[in-house]
């Protein structure tokens, strides 16, 4: 009985003294980094990559209309498990806010990213549909520029510290020459104790 | 006598309510500045310069482009964001909230750029804040 009396109460104890959670307001992160990749890097590489491309004026068509693009491969090569979008999400919905972008979702290097695209046009062949509302044949835009890429880790060690190195890098293709219209890195640096495990 | 107390009674009476009513808060326009720099990076860094250029587009458009210029009387570490506003005093959403970082030496003067996020931005607010 006491043993138990005892237990209960370390456990009540420890459990009062766990940090609670919290929600974080990404305006007033002052929470310390993480070695990893955290929503802070992605963040950054995304706005300093938005930033050059904007004034660039690369993706301002002289003629108003707005540019098509399509998202390419942007290869993972860090010791993490990322999702790519992280940080291509970011700068598609930039661009369209900017007015100058906008991406389909009807090609993609592994098929159509939302195969609904597809999908609604084979509706032709239903009589249950109104065909009025079907999707018409040649409607669909083919992309004018393709957002290509890749993430880099690379790990020293610098005394009794230990140093990664993140870079972003993202290449914007004119599909009608084959040129690389617009380039960008972003080098993100962190330097932490060794003890850390970055992967 | 008795009337005058009871004048007395009822202006005391009505003071006593309206020091209870609720306060409304003064309304009046706030002229916004360009410029915030918190109290504590005064301490350690001056801003020389603050410049704004628009930037010609392919597409006969313009971008607000923001320009400033900190020089640090100590190493210290500075954090600044820069958020834009349309003609009507809205803000127009970049792609995020989170604040800049930037690493001073003693001496050091440094230059930071930013693009507004939209040709409609018209005007911007950069803070500059102690890093946490």
């Amino acid at each position: 009985m006491k043993k138990l009396l005892t237990l209960t109460l370390c456990s009540t104890l420890l459990a009062a003294c766990a940090t609670p959670t919290r929600y974080v307001d990404p305006a007033a992160d002052d929470g310390p980094v993480t070695m990893t990749m955290d929503y802070r890097d992605f963040e950054r590489a995304a706005d300093a990559a938005i930033q050059d491309l904007l004034a660039s004026g690369a993706v301002d068509n002289p003629s108003g209309e707005r540019y098509v693009m399509v998202v390419s491969r942007i290869t993972n090569d860090t010791m993490q498990r990322i999702d790519t979008d992280q940080l291509v999400k970011k700068i598609r919905v930039a661009l369209l806010r900017s007015g100058k972008v906008v991406t389909t979702t009807a090609v993609g290097l592994d098929g159509a990213e939302d195969e609904m695209n597809m999908a609604a046009r084979e509706l032709r062949e239903s009589e249950e549909f109104d065909q009025s509302s079907v999707q018409q044949t040649g409607t669909l835009q083919a992309p004018d520029l393709s957002l290509s890429g890749k993430i880099i880790q690379r790990n020293h060690r610098v005394e009794d510290e230990q140093q990664v190195e993140y870079y972003f890098q993202l290449s914007l293709t004119d599909l009608q020459q084959g040129f690389a219209i617009w380039e960008n890195e972003t080098p993100i640096i962190k330097r932490g104790s060794d003890d850390t495990v970055s992967w | 006598m008795l009337r005058s107390i009871t004048i007395v009674a009822v202006m005391a009476l009505l003071g006593g309510l309206s020091a209870c009513a609720p306060m409304q808060p003064e309304r009046e326009y706030v002229q916004r500045d360009d410029l915030k720099v918190d109290p504590e990076v005064r301490q350690f860094l001056a801003v020389n310069e603050l410049l704004q250029a628009r930037i010609d587009q392919p597409g006969g458009g313009t971008l607000l482009q923001v320009q400033f210029s900190v020089e640090a009387y100590e190493d210290a570490d500075l954090e600044w964001a820069v958020t834009w506003f349309d003609p009507s005093g809205m803000v127009v959403p970049s792609v995020g909230q989170g604040y800049h970082s930037a690493h001073l030496l003693r001496g050091q003067t440094r230059f930071f750029t930013a693009i507004a996020p939209h040709e409609r931005v018209t005007s911007y607010q950069l803070h500059l804040r102690e890093d946490r």
